[in-house]
């Protein structure tokens, strides 16, 4: 394997790949890079079994020539020292060159380095890329449809399955769900633009992997092409591939925990009730479970309320926009409720109760049906 | 000890049952390993791993020379994950990490196998969660748990396995072929006891380490039965300053053990079973001072330090406790 390469390129693939590489691994040859050359470019990769991260360097972009005079070939290097070296390499270009020995040999300027690389047969391979069942997306919607799940995953290994998204392809929408039992936060985008070939049914993909996702994505209206295939999910941008196993197993049904009917429905600017119920868990927070009480009066107001007998009490009284139904009581994670209430990030927001002991949804002031964040209440006495 | 066929010669039962059970389709979920130091447990796993994996493999063999067989022997595989003790036990935290990795679908495959060695080093938390993993097996998945010492696996985990017993080789057959290789017949007895793998005994007997060690014992005896009094000092001069380590101390109480042994032999004259065959004089000697009931007492307490030592005892204060009880 031999080529050229322009180094502020290479340095950025680099970056993006040692992502995915974590100094612990339980396979060894995963501590390692790949490093792939064909005649259209040169392709990076980096893993951590969980997830993928290959960036994707063309020969040329734009009429500008990134890489040149290439003999294709495949090496692994070690990525405790490449990063280094190319960031201090001298000139503006890289040759890296391997022979059937794995010996490689970096060139630049007057600098030459010799590392010993390792068989590219022992890395692991990735799935090709099924590009027929494939369906895009916007950078920005993706980054947002995460953010708006993701924080409700389980935290406790206890289910495995809840420590991920479930993502579903139905009736023309993609949902999104996550749970970790007590509280539920799910967003649905039409799909209508979608071919109905694209076919894959109720997977779960890790937390974990989303969350990396959503950092390595930079905010921007260019399109992301999502794939599934058997036991993987593919995040594809231009360059950059992403690829994150699976969680394996059944998610469980959510559908029918949302209740429909509503007993009493509050319409309330959703700052002022953040920073009230804000306000409220201060006190809370000393006392184990983060509590606070919520009760409506007379019409115009409601009043968060919070008491840790041997700290003190809040009382705050937020105006609200409207109250229909019954009068309620009721005490809730104010953790979970601020977390929802960012994640949903609209003017207004509409609470539905049904009841003290049933759970209630949180959704956005205009009648969009697309997110919804369910929380389960807390009892007290 | 590489191939199927390699394998049969020495453990026909084992290999016999694997194999039909691969040809059959017909791979229990997990499989339980036993049987003495080098009886090619290690080597058997590695052998239902690749004929797992590889895809083209003739009949039950598997190729040995593609990129699966390869990256098993190199332990690149990602869908097989190996746990070996960390330290001197197996943690939970270990079997937690398994768990975790199998709730995530395989990176290539769908199968996935796992192999943990030493499985009766596990901690009771660790046995505990891993039993929990083992009662709901995954489908295409395949435990394999490779252990020396099967009575101090769980009841619970033992019945939740196929149980394959590797039979201990012939000693005798053993000895002959260290013979043949240049070892003498001494030195043969001795490692052909301590190990069952030919190479094993080889090296060991090429190892200065190893004879300064039965040296070393041998001494510590004379000196505990003539010089009563220099026993500590002689402890402190030699013994420790040669065994270092735990791994080191076990294999010197384990050669302390065979002389006991070999001294009862002596007493109930069975001659041909003496491993130590240059001491006869010694315990001819020593017949009139030390009896049999002490030997086996001897025994027991070597026994007792050995386990002690396992449960994370420091190695001077078992061996200084030990001699204490041998000197009385």
């Amino acid at each position: 394997m031999k080529f050229v390469i322009q180094r502020n390129q290479l340095m950025e693939s680099v970056q993006d790949v040692m992502k995915a590489i974590s100094s612990k691994t339980t396979i060894p040859i995963l501590s390692g890079m790949k490093l792939e050359a064909t005649t259209d470019g040169v392709k990076l990769t980096g893993s951590d079994s969980d997830i993928s991260i290959e960036s994707f360097i063309p020969t040329e972009e734009n009429g500008i020539v990134f890489v040149e005079n290439i003999e294709p070939g495949s090496i692994i290097l070690q990525a405790k020292y490449f990063p280094e070296i190319v960031r201090k390499l001298p000139e503006q270009t890289v040759e890296i060159e391997s022979d059937e020995q794995f010996n490689v040999t970096i060139r630049s300027g007057s600098a030459e380095f010799n590392l010993n690389g390792q068989d590219p047969q022992e890395y692991p391979q990735l799935p090709k890329l099924h590009t027929e069942n494939s369906f895009e997306l916007p950078i920005d919607l993706l980054k947002d449809l995460i953010r708006q799940t993701v924080f409700a995953v389980s935290t406790s290994e206890t289910r495995p399955i809840l420590t991920g998204v479930n993502m579903v392809l139905r009736d023309e929408k993609l949902h999104f769900v996550a749970t970790d039992s007590h509280r539920l936060a799910s967003r649905t985008i039409p799909m209508s633009d979608i071919t109905s070939e694209v076919t894959f049914k109720n997977i779960v993909i890790p937390g974990k992997s989303l969350n990396e996702l959503n950092k390595i994505l930079e905010d921007s209206q260019d399109k992301i092409e999502i794939s599934v295939t058997e036991n993987q999910i593919l995040f594809r941008t231009k360059h950059l591939y992403f690829l994150s196993r699976l969680l394996d197993g059944n998610y469980p049904e959510t559908s029918r925990l949302i209740p429909e009917q509503s007993k009493t429905n509050v319409v309330i600017d959703a700052k002022e009730l953040l920073h009230s119920i804000d306000r409220a868990s201060l006190l809370a927070k000393e006392s184990r479970n983060n509590v606070v009480k919520l009760m409506t009066k007379d019409g115009h107001t409601i009043e968060i309320s919070s008491n840790s007998p041997e700290v003190g009490k809040v009382l705050d009284e937020v105006k609200v926009d409207s109250i229909e139904g019954e009068e309620l009581k009721i005490s809730f994670s104010a953790k979970y409720m601020m977390d929802a209430l960012k994640a949903i990030n609209t003017e207004k927001v509409k609470i539905l109760f049904t009841g003290a002991m049933r759970p209630f949804i949180i959704k956005p002031g205009s009648e969009e049906e697309e997110i919804l964040q369910l929380i389960l209440p807390v009892r007290t006495y | 000890m590489k191939t199927w066929s390699e394998l049969n010669t020495l453990q026909p039962i084992v290999t016999k049952m694997l194999t039909n059970g691969i040809e059959k389709e017909r791979i229990a979920h997990a499989y339980l390993f036993q049987g003495s130091r080098g009886t090619g447990k290690k080597e058997a796993s590695i052998l239902v791993a690749k004929s797992f994996f590889c895809p083209n493999q003739t009949e039950v063999e598997p190729c040995h020379v593609c990129r699966e067989c390869k990256r098993i022997d190199s332990g690149n595989h990602p869908d097989l994950h190996w746990v070996k003790p960390d330290g001197a036990s197996i943690k939970k935290e270990q079997i937690a990490h398994l768990q975790k990795e199998f709730t995530y679908t395989g990176l290539e495959s769908n199968q996935k196998v796992y192999i943990i060695e030493h499985a009766d080093r596990m901690t009771t938390n660790a046995s505990n969660q891993l039993l929990k993993f083992l009662e709901e097996p995954s489908k295409n998945t395949v435990a394999i748990l490779l252990t020396e010492n099967n009575q101090s696996i769980l009841n619970t985990i033992r019945s939740r396995c196929q149980i394959m017993s590797f039979k201990p080789l012939n000693p005798i057959a053993l000895q002959q072929k260290l013979v043949e290789n240049g070892v003498t017949e001494a030195t043969a007895r001795l490692t052909s006891y301590l190990t069952n793998n030919v190479s094993e005994a080889i090296e060991l007997s090429h190892d200065g380490w190893f004879a300064k060690s039965r040296e070393i014992v041998i001494k510590l005896i004379e000196v505990l039965h003539e010089q009563k009094d220099e026993a500590f000092l002689f402890l402190h001069n030699q013994w420790l300053n040669h065994f270092q380590d735990r791994e080191q101390t076990q294999l010197g109480l384990d050669l302390l053990l065979i002389w006991y042994k070999d001294f009862i032999y002596y007493h109930i004259e069975r001659q041909e079973a003496i491993i130590f065959m240059n001491e006869i004089d010694r315990f001819e000697k020593y017949t009139y001072t030390l009896s049999q009931k002490f030997a086996t007492k001897a025994i027991k307490n070597i026994l007792e330090a050995k386990s002690k030592l396992m449960a994370n005892v420091n190695p001077t204060l078992v061996i200084e406790d030990l001699v204490l009880h041998l000197q009385r």
